[in-house]
Parts: structure tokens; C-alpha cells; sequence
């Protein structure tokens, strides 16, 4: 296991997990949020393509439409 | 439309703009670059009503109103452009007849409906030719916020948007010096992405909503003004009053914006 951080908490997930497999762990609507990696967004279709690495900071945006 | 005449700027100008004029970012050449602009703001509710009076008092020279809603009296609380009297009219005639009650020399236009696909051509023409254009979106929802995306991108045009319901308020700049690494609304926000809060489902503060109309019409001046040229998410938390910045990044696969570069 390796230790990264979701929304500013401590996580720790399986060493390799991808970006997909830490959501689905967590049960997380993957269409229901943008996904922030070290404070650069990573475009949804990348998710399960890219790997968590010890130390990563994850943040979890939900779209925001009203004005 | 009357519009202010070209050339140097008067004695009165000078007097007007003072404040900002003392900036060396802005100078003699940045106001008459706002003169010279053209806003296109799409949504008079929240965020539209107090970025376009911020853009008429700075001096942008003419701006193109887009509502199709009417005054609605729980409205009132975060929309201060409008008043009781006001109830039942049509926000993008009352806030274009406020305007330019306040600001003389302004251009200014308003359509009184909502912004879609079929009628973004016809809205978004006046815009093609003027080298300072710039399109704000302050819509309420979703699919209309896809559909403003959609068309500034068809047409290279420069978009500030931003959002805000519940405690949360979001805010990102579109503009072609930018748009190769930052992509599209949809690469951020993919078109099947689920909502889960609006203004009218789950509340919002009114000074919450005038942080993010605020910061619009900054991120519009800066944008006109060469300061900053956007490509970054800026979240802001209403309850910590924090903000987190995230770098946009552009989907290779995304069907709004990767037309533009193959
Ligand atoms: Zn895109």
C-alpha cells in the first residue's frame, strides 16, 4: 500500500491502483466530479490510464452550474 | 446604440478612469482597449447583473445583454442591479436600461431570451470582427453552460466563466493564447457529467454569488487588458472562504474542442 491524499485526507490505497480504481474503491460517481492530481485536472477518459503515486494529492471538483 | 467617439481620451475620461488609469497595466492604451471592447454576457441573473455593472463602469465600450427570464421576487436578495418595481420585467431590458442610465457613453444591446444552439450564431455575430471580444457566461445551468462552451469554441471566441451554488463557486478563463493546454468546458466537464446542486435546488448567499461575479469581471479585465490569459480552475469555498487553483488540461478525444486541432 501507498499512502497519497483525497480532498486533503489521508488515503491509503494499493500500490499501482489507478486514478479509476481509487473512485471505484471509494464509491465515487465517477461522472459526477472533475478530478484534480497535484493541482493540474486530468480529463476523465485518462482516469484509468494513470497511476497513484506515494504522495499524490487528489481533489475530487463537482461541476458547479448556477449562476 | 450612441457609442463613444474615437481618439484620445477626454479630460473628463481621464477624471473618470483615474484609479484604474494609475495603473500601468491598464495606462492610456489599456482604457482604450476597453473602449474598444465588446462583451457578450449571457445570463443577467447573479453573476451577469453585477460583472456587466463592473464592465460598464470600467469603460468597456459596448456590451451585448443575453436573458430570457423576468424579475423574480426571490431574486432580490443577490441580484442588486433590480428592485421591486421591478418584478415581472424582463432582466436584460431592465439591467440594459439601468446601464446606461449609469453610463452614457456605452453601447449597449439586449435580447430578451434564452441562449441556445440555434440562436448562438445570430447572438454571437456582432462578435466575429472586433479584436477585443469577449464572451462572459453566467448561465444557471448546465446544458446551456455546454452550449455556450460549444460556441465559443466553434467561433475562437474568448470565454470567462464562472459559477456558483450552495457554498461552492467556480471560475475559468478561455482564450486562444491559452486553449491548446488548457481545452474546453467539456474536457473539464464532459457532457455526461452528473449535477448534483443548483441555486434553485440547493441555496446559495448572495455575497457568495457577488465574490464570483466580482472575480468574472476581474478575470475579463485582466483578460482584455493582457494581464492574465486564463487556462487555470479557480474553486472557491463560500463556508472557509478558501480558494484552490487547478490547472486546466485538454482531452486529446474531446469532441467540442479537438476539431481545432486536427
Ligand atoms: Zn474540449
Amino acid at each position: 500500500m501507498i499512502s497519497i491524499q483525497l480532498n486533503g485526507e489521508p488515503l491509503a490505497v494499493p500500490e499501482h491502483a489507478s486514478l479509476a480504481a481509487v473512485l471505484h474503491e471509494r464509491r465515487l460517481d465517477p461522472n459526477a466530479f472533475a478530478l484534480v492530481l497535484n493541482a493540474e485536472l486530468v480529463p476523465r477518459n485518462r482516469w484509468q490510464h494513470i497511476r497513484c503515486r506515494a504522495g499524490d494529492k487528489l481533489e475530487l471538483f463537482s461541476a458547479v452550474a448556477g449562476g | 446604440m450612441t457609442q463613444r467617439p474615437p481618439g484620445s481620451l477626454s479630460d473628463r475620461d481621464f477624471m473618470r478612469y483615474s484609479r484604474q488609469l494609475l495603473l500601468p497595466e491598464v495606462s492610456e492604451s489599456g482604457q482604450q482597449r476597453l473602449f474598444a471592447a465588446h462583451i457578450v454576457i449571457i445570463g443577467l441573473g447573479g453573476l451577469g447583473q453585477l460583472a456587466a455593472q463592473y464592465l460598464a463602469a470600467a469603460g468597456v465600450g459596448r456590451l451585448t445583454l443575453i436573458d430570457g427570464d423576468r424579475i423574480e421576487l426571490s431574486n432580490l436578495p443577490r441580484q442588486l442591479l433590480y428592485c421591486e418595481a421591478d418584478l415581472g420585467l424582463f432582466k436584460a431590458e431592465v439591467a440594459a436600461n439601468k446601464l446606461q442610465a449609469a453610463h452614457g457613453g456605452l453601447a449597449l444591446r439586449h435580447h430578451c431570451l434564452a441562449f441556445d444552439a440555434d440562436n448562438a450564431g445570430h447572438l454571437l455575430a456582432p462578435l466575429l470582427a472586433e479584436p477585443h471580444a469577449l464572451v462572459l457566461d453566467c448561465t444557471d445551468n448546465f446544458l446551456t453552460r455546454q452550449r455556450v462552451n460549444q460556441a465559443c469554441i466553434e467561433r475562437r471566441l474568448s470565454l470567462v466563466s464562472a459559477s456558483v451554488a450552495h457554498f461552492q463557486g467556480q471560475l475559468f478563463c478561455l482564450d486562444g493564447r491559452s486553449l491548446a493546454a488548457s481545452g474546453c468546458y467539456h474536457c473539464l466537464f464532459p457532457a455526461d457529467t452528473r449535477l448534483s446542486q443548483s441555486c434553485s435546488t440547493s441555496g446559495v448567499l448572495g455575497p457568495a454569488v457577488g465574490v464570483m461575479a466580482s472575480m468574472q469581471a476581474l478575470q475579463a479585465l485582466n483578460l482584455l487588458l493582457d494581464i492574465n490569459d486564463g487556462g487555470y480552475l479557480h474553486r472557491f469555498d463560500a463556508k472557509s472562504l478558501h480558494w484552490q487553483h487547478a490547472k486546466l488540461t485538454r482531452d486529446p478525444d474531446c469532441p467540442v474542442c479537438s476539431p481545432l486541432w486536427s
